[in-house]
């Protein structure tokens, strides 16, 4: 709002001027002259000035250009840097600096709650102490527009924002389609239930008759959640999460304030989500393309591409919106590096692949490198920037981190971190203090939003 | 409206202690300020700059001549013998000559390209402070900039125990 004054007082004071200065000028006729005094000689130099201070909304527009560390910072320099910086935290839209993506990653010596935030900008460390759960016995299973999404070890979820510490519960785990508490004979949940899901090849309906496998509270996680996106609910002014989850990649959403999960059927098998045009696009295992209009009253699913023709089956691989509404979908192979023991299984990314989706078609386009892009790929949602906009992120590199669906297995395993260079596929590792393995690290943007919670109560 | 060469308007602006400047409309819409009055046919002759004392105001001026876009009303790209990469490399040379003024020179020049709306001017002169908070510390920041410290001990530990963080 007040960085608009300064347009507004300008303008109001050219107005003023214009009804002066026909006035002057019909006093000084001969106008070809280009630098010409009217009056006096002004003022001497105007370094005598003590303490210069800026205004306000001046303050605010150089804050605008800061990443939150140092804004931060600057806050506390004085009360009218953080009278500029209060302004700027309640209303974000003019808070426009991009900011670098950081690596989230907890270490026994940080402590239980604390989160450990490597700024790529930076090159340093910062540690956040986090409300309760510890972050270090949660599982970080999605992370987009700097929040993530974690699991505890009673399988439950949350949404929390690093930076400002808010924390919001998800639906109970109870809610999620296909997961059966089990009580004992005190109606505490013991256990939970969840079906062996399978489906028919051909026409992708259930069998009846799965069977039910049971898993203790902190199991359950294991073998329920695969992957969790946010995307912005603009009417709402809040965010959709969007699940992908047991027993066989199924899809469910839920709003913030929602009690419970709603479960986008009949589809399975969903690896990738992305939001655009306001339509949530779920990408199968099979090389189909879903989307579903959230918006409505009722949810139906639309099959957008039945099947990709040449649809990337077996690695990893990641969908991103690229520039023109081009749909980009990477492939990361990676490669099985020979553990002494079957117990130390580590995977190394070793090469990336680029294909535009071309939908007319429906198929995949391989395309050479990322020009002046880069990509971060992980648990997080995926994310394509442009390296001019970020000084310290190198173009045409893809910064991955760990991101094997089954690694759960493999906690105390080394993690797959790094930066790979497209122009010549080599691999650089991040370097910084030692890592726990577990939970395996994670790309987070980070941001100050606050969530208005007091809307949902 | 004046003309000055052919083809090309010129517009007049004025500050308040008296100094008058005839540019190119196309040099003083690099403002977005002075650009939005032009396209609202409030500027039909001359435009008074409030609180921009004429020695800021030439440099300012000064600063949109250099960065005005090459290609003209005239057609032909000015640029066609020059690599584009030459000529940004140009111009980044120009602006840390241009930017090394002292810090009040500096302050005036923020606050001139923040009410004239000039986005390159405002990113080269708000980069200094911007260095000068990201590289120090507060008490540095404050000796840098001159700022004043003036928040009472308690509230200053408040303040910092909220973002204790940043501060390690």
């Amino acid at each position: 709002m007040e960085a608009c004054c300064s347009v507004a007082r300008i303008v109001s004071f050219a107005h003023l001027g214009l009804r002066i200065l026909p006035k002057l000028l019909a006093l000084s006729p001969d106008s070809l002259g280009k630098f010409r005094k009217v009056s006096p000689p002004m003022e001497t130099e105007t370094v005598v000035r003590k303490l210069p201070e800026l205004p306000q909304d001046v303050l605010m527009e150089i804050f605008s250009l800061l990443e939150i560390p140092d804004l931060m910072r600057a806050a506390s320099v004085s009360t009218s840097w953080r009278s500029a910086y209060t302004s700027l935290c309640n209303d974000l839209e003019l808070y426009k600096r991009p900011q670098t993506p950081c690596l989230l990653y907890t270490s026994e010596s940080a402590g239980e709650n604390v989160a450990c935030l490597y700024s790529l900008a930076e090159k340093r460390v910062y540690n956040l102490t986090l409300p309760d759960p510890p972050i270090r016995s949660r599982y970080l299973i999605g992370s987009s527009h700097g929040w993530l999404v974690t699991a505890d070890d009673k399988s439950e979820l949350h949404l929390i924002n690093p930076i400002t510490g808010q924390q919001i519960a998800l639906p109970p785990v109870i809610t999620i389609d296909y997961v059966e508490p089990i009580f004992d004979d005190a109606g505490t949940i013991v256990k939970y239930g969840l079906p062996e899901q399978v489906y028919c090849a051909d026409s992708g309906s259930k069998l009846v008759d799965p069977k039910m496998l049971t898993y203790a509270p902190d199991e359950l996680r294991d073998h329920l959640y695969v992957r969790a996106f946010i995307f912005p609910d603009p009417s709402a002014g809040s965010y959709i999460v969007v699940l992908i989850h047991g027993p066989e990649g199924e899809l469910s959403f839920a709003r913030i304030g929602d009690c419970k999960w709603t479960l986008l059927p009949p589809g399975w098998d969903y690896k990738q989500c992305i939001y655009m045009h306001d339509l949530l696009y779920a990408f199968t295992g099979t090389g189909r393309i879903d989307t579903f209009d959230l918006t409505g009253p009722t949810v139906t699913r639309n099959i957008t591409i039945d099947e990709i023709d040449n649809y990337i089956s077996w690695d990893m691989w990641y969908v991103v919106q690229a520039p023109c509404d081009g749909l980009l979908q990477v492939r990361r192979k990676i490669e099985l590096i020979d553990a002494a023991s079957e117990d130390l299984i580590a995977i190394k990314t070793r090469k990336i692949l680029l294909y535009k989706v071309d939908m007319a078609a429906e198929e995949l386009v391989e395309i050479n490198g990322l020009q002046h892009h880069v990509l971060f790929l992980g648990r997080n949602q995926a994310q394509y920037l442009n390296a001019e906009e970020y000084p310290q992120l190198k173009e045409n590199c893809v910064y991955f981190a760990d991101d094997e669906q089954h690694n759960w297995r493999y906690k105390p395993n080394p993690r797959d971190i790094g930066v790979l260079n497209l122009d010549d596929d080599s691999t650089e590792e991040i370097v910084f203090q030692l890592w726990c393995s577990w939970p395996s690290p994670i790309w987070i943007t980070p941001s100050l939003t606050v969530m208005n919670l007091s809307l949902y109560e | 409206m004046a003309t000055r060469e052919a083809g090309k308007k010129m517009i007049m602006l004025k500050s308040p202690d008296g100094m008058e400047f005839e540019v190119e409309e196309a040099v003083a819409m690099e403002s977005q300020t002075i650009r939005k009055m032009i396209e609202d046919d409030c500027a039909d002759t001359a435009i008074l700059i409030p609180n921009i004392n004429s020695k800021i105001l030439s440099r300012v001026i000064e600063y949109c001549n250099k960065h005005v876009p090459t290609t003209g009303a005239t057609g032909a790209a000015a640029s066609d013998t020059v690599a584009p990469a030459a000529l940004a490399e140009d111009l980044k040379i120009w602006d840390a000559e241009f930017i090394k003024v002292n810090r009040a020179t500096r302050f005036d020049l923020i606050q001139a390209a923040s009410y004239l709306n000039i986005k390159g001017l405002l990113d080269l002169t708000s980069q200094t402070t911007i260095d000068t908070i990201s590289d120090n510390s507060l008490e540095e920041i404050r000796s840098f900039l001159s700022t004043k410290n003036d928040y009472l001990p308690e509230e200053e530990q408040t303040i910092r125990r909220e973002n204790q963080w940043a501060f390690q």
